[in-house]
């Protein structure tokens, strides 16, 4: 069998990415696994834990320890900062243009010391650590705050590098892959709140997504107001944001769950809070999940209806109009903190790479399936689709998908391989 | 003569600026057992590498401290050096004097690095190689169930080129599996003939599994099948139990009325013989079980085809519509515009049977009123259990489930399929409730885990990492009840007598059992009680 | 042992929550010395008295959050075995909050430093 034909190229490395890349490396394959970003581990790295006494089975937790098998296995070869430019051939012998960007920093060489940010003259600092559970941990260089990119002759970062991992000067470097299948694992975007204007994200500053209370826990360890830095006593959650409306017809499947988890965990952190959460339908089949929901039905005050408005009163906090369907009235309540519980919407550049890859894209913009038992396979022979690129997923379902997807894979090398040395021997 | 340690110390590009190392390096020298100390920055990348490939092999170094960065992400960079000079990777110990010390510390912390090197050699000083080796193993696999999914399990396992066998405790296949899901366009039927002609597939119907012992690669199944009992090897099981529903009904309603379940719905559906067409049916969803992932999906499908074939009014009275999986929002929208009625309600309605017809009191809460309605028809609500014998079938495979009694226990380090003991895989209903789509992505998952395992026939493991001294065990069985992954026998050794045994397969080293023997006989490489020692003692020396 | 705190840290759970700690830049006193364990279960009740006996102001043994742990009953285990050290520690009139299980996942740095702070302050009200 020629060797090539039995690489597999994986491209986006977020939870669904890394786990397709373990389960065919871990059979013998060799793999790469490409990264448009500097960082491996996509949306889910940056999530916080949600235990309280016990683990609220958010999986969070699982990603780092991916992340760390992924980056140590000698049979994946990570490519961050790259994307795929051009794509032809076909089921085992396809070939990959692949653009790598300049990378200011060389990843392999950053020991993440942190001497170019002091040095860094620009407020806030154009050279700064990537995201801490992120890895490779390793410094990022930010073009639109760089005084290089403003025309100066600043210097200081790339002098400052110990290891002379920083330099400027060089092109994208384009190279040329062979491989036998590829997978697909591209992720989603966040809704963007915005695009819901009355519920006032990016006006008002205590209006925040689950994406962004995510983060805070991570970074700071519990609730704080980005804005004032108090933790607030009166939080709401409002459900399918950007889900289950005209544009969306489709369930999220990950928003009850972490605005509930997210909940259960202000609540443990401080019992005195008042959390609403406003909903239309709870989603909450899943492992565990019903009697996690048993449990905090009691302190958590929901709501069924969806808020149409909130408005910013003079003193800072935030009202929300409300119809309350089982009152049958429309009501008003104030909060400090409004969490829009955004979804999972397809990401905006899998337009382009369903040209490049000549793949198909669904109506509601993930990509396809072959048919609605084949979630794995696309309409090409030999690529193949996993994670929330296919459609909205948490974290397990991602990481059973990708490993699903590279369970198809393996398959389909194979196969084609026995079948190519078939024809080899009948000539 | 002692063995030689050398140890490396690195600055990390001299970014550990709160460390004097020059007064490290006068203390470390002093260690005894260290007899070489290099100060190499930034170790970890291809120059450094070098030079302490180079250093151990021109001073005979024997074992390695590395007094670094943290060993989470760099062990296996470290070890591999090792590796490449010829020694064995478990000789080797870091001390985290980044990530651990200089980092989290403001001010000079000179003396803490000490310590921390000083622990790490103490340690160092004790640790034996641990050596690799390739285990052989059985390369069939065991399905139980014969239903949808066990049937493309075992399909798809046969295509990867396992062979398998299928055990049901019905006498034909694929009975069973319709009841809640609609099965997408598969044909049972075909792929039962499938099952049949493949030679690479034996079926065992009706047959029951009666004990299993062994481990991963060597499981000794007991099976009885007709009158007799049968023993078998294989190297995974998988378990494809699926799961079975019970209808929340109240007792006291007569069975004259036309309670059903989705089930008969569908067969009354199907009947060209059927004469009178119900005209108004309900529905009852998500009252009595909050998982009504798959009842949701039933109800919609067979709310649709009662509306389309029928022309019958149709009434759902839910809690919630769960619509978290594929494709379900858009069914929902499709009943709704086929004019299939969602009445939500927070408290289940009342039901009674009135004149042959079910009387059905609900508090509809967008509407804000009370609703009365009769009915023809009332479809029941089901609730989702484990499958008959799930809790026998555990206890015999003596793995965990979850606190509604299905299979894998709720730990997120767990999914998807696997099992707390290796080589034991759940796959679909039997472990929650899945649709189909989930069905079939967890089928593919089981496939590539066993493959990766069985598929070369080899599985290449650490020998003894974590061992029983049969001379100290007094078979107290404790190591036994209290492994996590099951990977402790008894077994009997020369002299009769009865020691427990583990398997380095299976063994996960964790560690549980050497803290709880009571005999001490258990000694885990590189955790061992010495090795933990060493350590605690070494601190505050200084 | 100059009143140092000895912690046992779980390879999947504590230990890469301090290094995460080092990451943020985080601060916490430097008198804590982490030894790395595969799993909170592998800590005996030797090690812990052992850590006392040479002098230790207290003992940390931290592990996975309840029902995360990587070895199912690791960190269950352990907790009990903390619990009779709480009394072995009562016995000899010692202040028994001195050894205590942390739990928290490895995503948890802020967790990881607030526990080492509650049993700095525990150490000083005990008058150590
Ligand atoms: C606010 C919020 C909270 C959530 N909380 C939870 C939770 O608590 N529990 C849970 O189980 N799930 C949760 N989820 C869901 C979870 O985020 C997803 O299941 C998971 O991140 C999906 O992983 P993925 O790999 O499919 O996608 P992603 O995480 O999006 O990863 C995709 C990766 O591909 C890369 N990529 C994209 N395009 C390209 C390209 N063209 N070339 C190369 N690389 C590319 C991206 O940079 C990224 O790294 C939450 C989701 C949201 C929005
Ligand atoms: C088969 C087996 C199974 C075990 N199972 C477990 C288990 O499941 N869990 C566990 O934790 N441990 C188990 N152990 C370990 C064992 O039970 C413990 O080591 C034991 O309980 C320790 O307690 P002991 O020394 O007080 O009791 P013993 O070991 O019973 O010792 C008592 C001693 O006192 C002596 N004695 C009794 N009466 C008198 C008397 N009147 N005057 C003088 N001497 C007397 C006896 O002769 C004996 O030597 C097992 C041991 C064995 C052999
Ligand atoms: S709550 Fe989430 S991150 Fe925390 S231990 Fe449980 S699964 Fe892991
Ligand atoms: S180390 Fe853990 S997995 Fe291995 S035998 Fe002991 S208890 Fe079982």
């Amino acid at each position: 069998m020629n060797k090539e034909s039995n690489n597999v190229l994986v491209v986006g490395a977020g939870i669904s990415g890394i786990a397709s890349a373990l389960e065919l490396a871990n059979s013998g394959i060799n793999v790469y696994l490409l990264e448009k970003e500097a960082v491996i581990g996509g949306h889910s790295a940056s999530f916080c834990c949600k235990a309280t006494d016990v683990c609220s089975q958010c999986s969070a937790c699982v990603v780092p320890d991916k992340i760390k098998e992924t980056v140590s296995h000698p049979q994946i070869r990570l490519l961050t900062n790259s994307t795929i430019r051009r794509l032809s051939g076909e089921l085992g012998n396809f070939r990959v243009t692949i653009t790598q960007k300049l990378q200011y920093i060389d990843q392999e060489r950053c020991i993440a010391c942190g001497l170019c940010t002091e040095v860094c003259p620009t407020d806030p600092k154009a050279i700064h650590p990537s995201f801490a559970e992120a890895t490779p941990f390793s410094y990022v260089l930010d073009e639109e705050l760089c005084l290089r990119f403003k025309g100066e002759k600043c210097d200081l970062c790339r002098k400052g590098c110990p290891t002379k991992a920083i330099k400027f000067k060089g092109e994208s470097k384009e190279q040329e892959l062979s491989v036998g299948a590829l997978i697909v694992a591209t992720g989603f975007d966040v809704f963007d709140a915005r695009k819901k204007g009355s519920l006032g994200y990016g006006r008002y500053p205590n209006v925040l997504t689950g994406l962004d209370l995510e983060q805070i826990f991570t970074r700071e360890g519990c609730l704080k107001l980005p804005a004032s830095g108090v933790e607030p006593r009166n939080i709401a959650f409002i459900q399918c944001v950007g889900s289950r409306d005209e544009d969306h017809d489709y369930c999220s499947h990950v928003c009850c769950k972490y605005a509930m988890k997210l909940s259960g965990l202000i609540k443990y952190h401080n019992p005195d809070a008042r959390v609403t959460i406003f909903y239309i339908d709870l989603q909450t089949a899943g492992k565990g999940f019903a009697q996690f929901y048993e449990e905090y039905k009691e302190n958590i005050r929901f709501v069924r209806g969806v808020p149409v408005e909130i408005l910013q009163t003079a003193s800072g906090e935030l009202e929300v109009r409300f119809e309350d369907i089982s009152q049958g009235k429309v009501c008003r309540d104030t909060f400090e903190l409004v969490v829009l519980s955004v979804g999972i919407s397809p990401s905006k550049e899998s337009w382009d790479l369903a040209r490049t890859l000549g793949i198909n894209l669904s109506d509601n913009g993930f990509f396809a399936e072959r048919d609605s038992m084949n979630t794995n396979e696309t309409n090409i022979d030999g690529i193949f689709i996993a994670g929330t690129c296919q459609g909205p997923k948490d974290i397990p379902d991602s990481i059973a998908h990708g490993i699903a997807a590279a369970s198809k894979a393996r398959q389909v090398l194979t196969e084609s391989a026995s079948q190519r040395q078939g024809n080899q021997g009948r000539h | 003569m002692e063995t030689k340690i050398g140890v490396f110390i690195c600055n990390c590009s001299g970014t550990l600026n709160n460390i004097d190392f020059d007064a490290v390096v006068k203390k470390v020298v002093e260690l005894p057992g260290v007899t070489s100390i290099k100060f190499i920055s930034p170790l970890c990348l291809e120059e450094g590498k070098k030079k302490m490939l180079s250093c151990i092999r021109e001073e005979n170094i024997e074992k390695v401290v590395v007094a670094a960065c943290s060993p989470e992400f760099k062990e296996h960079v470290f070890r591999e050096v090792l590796e490449n000079a010829g020694l064995n990777g478990h000789l080797f110990s870091m001390a985290n004097i980044k990530e651990q010390c200089s980092w989290v510390h403001e001010g000079d912390v000179t003396g803490k690095v000490v310590e921390l090197i000083k622990m790490a050699v103490s340690r160092t000083r004790l640790l034996q190689p641990v050596k690799m080796n390739n285990f052989s193993v059985n390369r069939e696999v065991l399905v139980v169930g014969g239903g949808f999914e066990a049937i493309n399990a075992a399909l798809q396992l046969s295509r990867a080129g396992l062979r398998t066998t299928l055990l049901e405790r019905e006498a034909v296949l694929g009975t069973g599996t319709t009841e809640l899901e609609n099965l997408c366009g598969f044909d049972i039927n075909a792929m039962v003939m499938e099952v049949k002609g493949d030679e690479n597939i034996e079926i065992l119907a009706p047959a029951e599994v009666i004990e299993t012992s062994g481990k991963i690669g060597d499981f000794n199944v007991r099976i009885r099948k007709g009158g007799e009992e049968i023993s078998r090897k294989y190297g995974a099981l998988v378990i494809a139990t699926g799961y079975q529903t019970k209808l929340a009904l109240e007792s006291k309603l007569k069975s004259d009325v036309n309670i059903v379940s989705q089930e008969k719905l569908c067969h009354m559906l199907e009947d060209p013989e059927l004469r009178i067409r119900p005209r108004t049916i309900g529905f009852m969803l998500d009252f009595a079980d909050e998982n009504s992932r798959l009842p949701t999906l039933a109800t919609l499908n067979n709310a649709l085809a009662a509306k389309r074939k029928w022309g019958s009014e149709v009434y759902v009275f839910c809690k919630n519509v769960k619509v978290d999986s594929e494709r379900i929002e858009r069914l929902y929208q499709e009943a709704r515009d086929c004019g299939v009625m969602f009445l939500k309600s927070d408290v289940s309605p009342k039901v009674a049977a009135e004149n042959g017809k079910i009387k059905i009191e609900a508090k509809d809460i967008f509407l804000g009123e009370d609703i009365n309605l009769t009915c023809d028809v009332l479809v029941a609500e089901e609730c989702l259990l484990p499958a008959e014998e799930t809790e026998a079938l555990s206890s015999i495979l003596n793995i965990r489930r979850d606190s509604r009694g299905f299979y894998q226990d709720e730990n997120v380090h767990l999914y998807p399929v696997a099992s707390e003991k290796k080589g034991i895989f759940f796959i679909g209903g039997c472990r929650g409730n899945l649709d189909l789509s989930r069905v079939l992505t967890d089928v593919s998952s089981v496939v590539v885990s066993i493959y990766k395992l069985l598929s070369s026939g080899n599985i290449l493991a650490e020998v003894e990492r974590v061992k029983v001294d049969p001379q100290k065990c007094v078979a107290c069985l404790t190591c036994i009840r209290i492994c996590p992954h099951n990977a402790i026998q008894l077994v009997r050794v020369d002299g009769g007598k009865e020691v427990a045994e583990i398997c380095d397969l299976a063994c996960e080293a964790c560690g549980i059992c050497a803290a709880m023997c009571p005999a001490k006989a258990i000694t885990f490489q590189g955790y061992r009680d010495e090795e933990i020692l060493a350590q605690v003692e070494t601190i505050g020396e200084s | 042992m100059n009143n140092c705190i000895v912690a046992f840290c779980c390879e999947h759970s504590a230990y890469p929550a301090a290094d995460l700690a080092g990451k943020l830049k985080l601060h916490y006193p430097e008198n804590l010395r982490i030894i790395r364990v595969p799993c909170a279960g592998r800590v005996d009740l030797i090690h812990i008295l052992k850590a006392f006996e040479k002098g230790a102001a207290a003992v940390m043994v931290m592990g996975c959050e309840g029902g995360a742990c990587h070895h199912m009953t690791g960190n269950t285990r352990t907790k009990e075995r903390v619990k009779y050290c709480n009394l072995l520690l009562r016995e000899i009139e010692a202040d028994g909050r001195l050894v205590a299980m942390f739990n928290l996942s490895p995503n948890a740095p802020h967790k990881f430093v607030g526990a080492v702070n509650e049993i700095t302050k525990r150490i000083k009200e005990s008058g150590r």
